[in-house]
C-alpha cells in the first residue's frame, strides 16, 4: 500500500469511509478532513493532551496515532459526547464549576474526565488529578477543573 | 510512505527484511512524534498492532512470566500476573508519563528505542529480564542487561524485532520497588532506581539493582549489591552501594537536572527504594 489509503473510521456513531496518506495522523484526520476542529492541535508530541480523544473508550493523544492504524477503531471526540443538542453531564460540570477560561485546553480535558468517570465514577480529588495529569491548561490554575470533575461525578450519581 | 499491518511475526519480518526503509510500529509515541517533528521520514511502516502473538502477558509454570512486546504501559501497570520481584515493572510502568501516553506506548517499543531515561529499562534490568528477538535469521533471546549497548542503541540487528520480554521466576519473598524522581509529575526521570529484594532474618537475602537515567544504559553494579546481601542494609552498607553506584554512573547534564545533581540523587534514591522495598517484604512476612 503506498500513496493514499481507505479506512473507515467509527467517529461519533457515524461511519466515514477516508482516503488518507499513510503519514496522517488521526488528529489531522479528524480536524482536517472530517472538520471536527473541536480536537485541539498544540505539541503534536504527546505532551499538552489538547488532542485527547477516545479510541474503543480509551483516552489516547490522537496526535500519537496514526489514522491508518486507528481503520475500524471508534473515536469519540469532544463533538460526540452531548446528546440530542444537548451538553453530556460533563461538558455542563465545567461550564457551571467556571472550570473554562481560554478553552483551548478544555476539550481534551473534558474527553479524559469522561473517561475516569466512565472507569471510575466516585473518583478522589487524587484520582482526578492524576487522570487529568496528561492534559495541560495554562490558564486555569486547575483547582475549578477538579471541582468540575467532582461536580459530574455528583450528579451523574443523582 | 508505505504502510503495513500484517497479522502475524513471520510476515512482518518478511516485510521488514525486504525493504530497508521500512520500521516497525508499535504504539507509535516515539514514532509518530519523532515525525511529526520532522526528524524521520520512515519509508515504511510495518504496524505490529494486528499480532496476537504480541499481546498477552503469559505466566508460566515455574513462575516465570512472558509479556508480548505489543503488551501497553496501562495493561503492565494493572496486570495481576506481576507480582513479587516482578512488581518492579508492573510499578515502573504506573509511573510512565500520563494515562493517555501509558495507553499507546508498548513494552517493545520502549525496550527497542533504548532510552536510557525510559522506566522500563532499570526495572527490567532489576528483574533479570530476557529479550526474545525475532529476525530472519531466527529468534534468539539476549539478557537485558546486555541488550541496552548506548543511548538510543541495543543490540538488535537490523530487520530484527523484539517479539517479547521473559521475566525469569523471583526470589521466593521478594518484592520489587521503583523510586522515580522527577521535577513536575509524568515527566522523564532525572534518575530512578529499580529493586528486587528479599530479606530472610533481618538481613538482606537477595537484591538486584539498576539506575535510570544515571548514564548510556541502565547501570547494575554486581560489587554493590554484594556489600548489601547479607547486611542489615544499615546506613553505612548503603553508603558504600551507593558509592560504587556513582561511580559507575555517568550521566548527562540536561534540563532535567545536572550530573552532579543526578549523582547526589543516586544514595538518597537508593535508601528510600530499599526502605521501601524491606517494610514490604517484612509487612508481608
Ligand atoms: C509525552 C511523552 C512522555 C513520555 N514519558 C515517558 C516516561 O516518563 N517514562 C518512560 O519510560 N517513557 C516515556 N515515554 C515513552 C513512551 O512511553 C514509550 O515507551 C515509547 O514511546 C516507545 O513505545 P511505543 O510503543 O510508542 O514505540 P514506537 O514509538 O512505536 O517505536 C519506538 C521505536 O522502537 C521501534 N520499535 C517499536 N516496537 C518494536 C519492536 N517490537 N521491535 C523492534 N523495534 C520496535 C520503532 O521502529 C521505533 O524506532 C514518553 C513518551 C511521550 C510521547
Ligand atoms: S497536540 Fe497531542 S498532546 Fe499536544
Ligand atoms: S483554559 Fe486556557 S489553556 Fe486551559
Amino acid at each position: 500500500m503506498s500513496g493514499e489509503v481507505d479506512i473507515t473510521l467509527m467517529v461519533n456513531g457515524e461511519e466515514q469511509v477516508l482516503s488518507v496518506p499513510a503519514s496522517r495522523t488521526l488528529l489531522a484526520a479528524l480536524r482536517d478532513d472530517l472538520e471536527l476542529t473541536g480536537t485541539k492541535n498544540a505539541c503534536s508530541q504527546g505532551v499538552c493532551g489538547a488532542c485527547t480523544v477516545l479510541v474503543d473508550g480509551m483516552q489516547v493523544n490522537a496526535c500519537l496515532l496514526l489514522a491508518v492504524n486507528t481503520d475500524g477503531c471508534k473515536i469519540t471526540t469532544i463533538e460526540g459526547l452531548g446528546e440530542g443538542g444537548k451538553l453530556s453531564v460533563v461538558q455542563q460540570a465545567f461550564v457551571d464549576s467556571g472550570a473554562i477560561q481560554c478553552g483551548f485546553c478544555m476539550s481534551g480535558m473534558i474527553v479524559s474526565a469522561t473517561a475516569l468517570l466512565a472507569e471510575n465514577p466516585n473518583p478522589s480529588r487524587d484520582e482526578i488529578r492524576q487522570a487529568l495529569s496528561g492534559n495541560l491548561c495554562r490558564c486555569s490554575g486547575y483547582v475549578r477543573v477538579v471541582n468540575a470533575v467532582l461536580l459530574a461525578s455528583e450528579r451523574r450519581g443523582a | 510512505m508505505h504502510f503495513h499491518k500484517p497479522i502475524s511475526l513471520d510476515e512482518a519480518i518478511a516485510l521488514l527484511a525486504g525493504d530497508a526503509g521500512a520500521m516497525p510500529l508499535a504504539g507509535g509515541a516515539t514514532l509518530v512524534a519523532m515525525m511529526n517533528a520532522e526528524l524521520i521520514e520512515p519509508n515504511a511502516l510495518v504496524s505490529l498492532g494486528a499480532i496476537d502473538e504480541l499481546k498477552a502477558v503469559k505466566s508460566a509454570a515455574g513462575g516465570d512470566v512472558r509479556i508480548g512486546a505489543m503488551v501497553s504501559h496501562t495493561e503492565l501497570a494493572t496486570s495481576e500476573q506481576l507480582v513479587g520481584g516482578h512488581a518492579v515493572v508492573r510499578r515502573a510502568a504506573s509511573l510512565i508519563a500520563h494515562p493517555t501516553v501509558r495507553n499507546i506506548g508498548t513494552i517493545g517499543g520502549a525496550v527497542a528505542h533504548g532510552d536510557p531515561s525510559s522506566d522500563l529499562l532499570p526495572a527490567l534490568v532489576a528483574a533479570d529480564a530476557v529479550i526474545e528477538a525475532a529476525g530472519s535469521a531466527g529468534r534468539r533471546d539476549i539478557a537485558a542487561e546486555d541488550f541496552f549497548e548506548d543511548y538510543l542503541t541495543t543490540t538488535l540487528a537490523e530487520g530484527e524485532v523484539v517479539a517479547a520480554v521473559r521475566l525469569p521466576k523471583s526470589p521466593v519473598g521478594a518484592t520489587g520497588v521503583y523510586e522515580k524522581f522527577t521535577r513536575v509529575h509524568g515527566d522523564y526521570a532525572t534518575l530512578s532506581v529499580a529493586v528486587m529484594l528479599a530479606m530472610k532474618g533481618g538481613n538482606c537475602s537477595f537484591v538486584r539493582i539498576a539506575l535510570g537515567a544515571a548514564g548510556p544504559k541502565p547501570i547494575r553494579v554486581k560489587a554493590a549489591e554484594a556489600l548489601l546481601i547479607g547486611s542489615e542494609l544499615d546506613g553505612e552498607a548503603i553508603a558504600a552501594a551507593s558509592q560504587l553506584l556513582a561511580e559507575a554512573s555517568d550521566p548527562v547534564d540536561d534540563v532535567r537536572g545536572s550530573a552532579d545533581y543526578r549523582l547526589i540523587l543516586v544514595p538518597r534514591l537508593l535508601s528510600r527504594a530499599l526502605a521501601n522495598a524491606r517494610s514490604q517484604v517484612e509487612g508481608a512476612a
